[in-house]
């Protein structure tokens, strides 16, 4: 009976089947992984220069942190495209 | 049939259509049986097990045929998942170097302008004492915070 039992359940089994296929979400890049870092101050100073020079500073930080903002909606946008492709 | 991905397509191959012979064969050689005097009494069992193989050969034929096409989806699915993986690896490449060219650029600006400033402070300088006030309200700006002046405000 057991025997039977077995080889029925095997035979009603035998209609099931599933694929699983997806590519895995890939890692971003490390140089898009680095954190902002903060702003710089400006130094106890009555030279007008020295303030110049921190503002200049500062301004390419924010350039800089800006390519990384811009590097990545570029590549979300282009790794879902290509994860969308696939599917 | 999930059983079916375990075997190899060859021994499937083998396995399926010697049984579906076997029926077909068994199927035709009942109908004869009755032909034979001593193997008379056989035929209603021969014919009902050689119809119970034919019938599981059609089944396993059939079921065979859709592991067939399942198996060249996946074959299929594969090689796109390939691509996609590679284009991934490429578009992380590309971006890397497209975001290390601008910071690159950044700080060649920078330092240019620093180098500028340098060669002008004297007269920058000359004409303007900067009040601490400023720079109070500009650090608190870096740091993202309402500026907070002590002091009298003259």
């Amino acid at each position: 009976m057991r025997t039977f039992l077995t080889c029925a359940l095997a035979l009603m089994l035998t209609g099931c089947g599933t694929i699983f296929a997806k590519p895995d979400w890939p890692a971003a890049p490390e140089t898009l992984t680095k954190e902002c870092p903060d702003l710089k101050q400006v130094p106890e100073t009555e030279k007008l220069s020295v303030v110049v020079d921190t503002v200049v500073d500062n301004y390419a930080l924010y350039h800089e942190c800006q390519a990384k903002v811009q590097g990545w909606n570029d590549w979300y946008k282009q790794q879902k495209n290509i994860y969308e492709g696939v599917k | 049939m999930w059983l079916i991905h375990l075997l190899p397509d060859g021994l499937l191959v083998w396995f399926v259509n010697v049984f579906l012979l076997l029926g077909i064969l068994a199927t035709l050689a009942s109908f004869f049986v009755s032909a034979i005097p001593l193997l008379d009494k056989y035929r209603l069992p021969a014919q009902f097990i050689s119809v119970i193989l034919l019938a599981a050969g059609v089944y396993f034929k059939g079921g065979y045929e859709i592991e067939k096409t399942w198996r060249a989806k996946v074959a299929e699915l594969e090689v796109k998942l390939e691509v996609a993986q590679n284009a991934a690896k490429n578009v992380n490449v590309q971006v890397e170097t497209q975001i290390v060219e601008k910071i690159k650029y950044v700080d060649r600006v920078k330092w240019k302008t620093k180098t500028v400033i340098k060669e002008v402070e004297k007269v920058i300088d000359a004409e303007c004492k900067v009040a601490p006030e400023a720079l109070t309200i500009l650090n608190s700006a870096a740091q993202n915070k309402e500026p907070v002046l002590t002091g009298e405000i003259k």
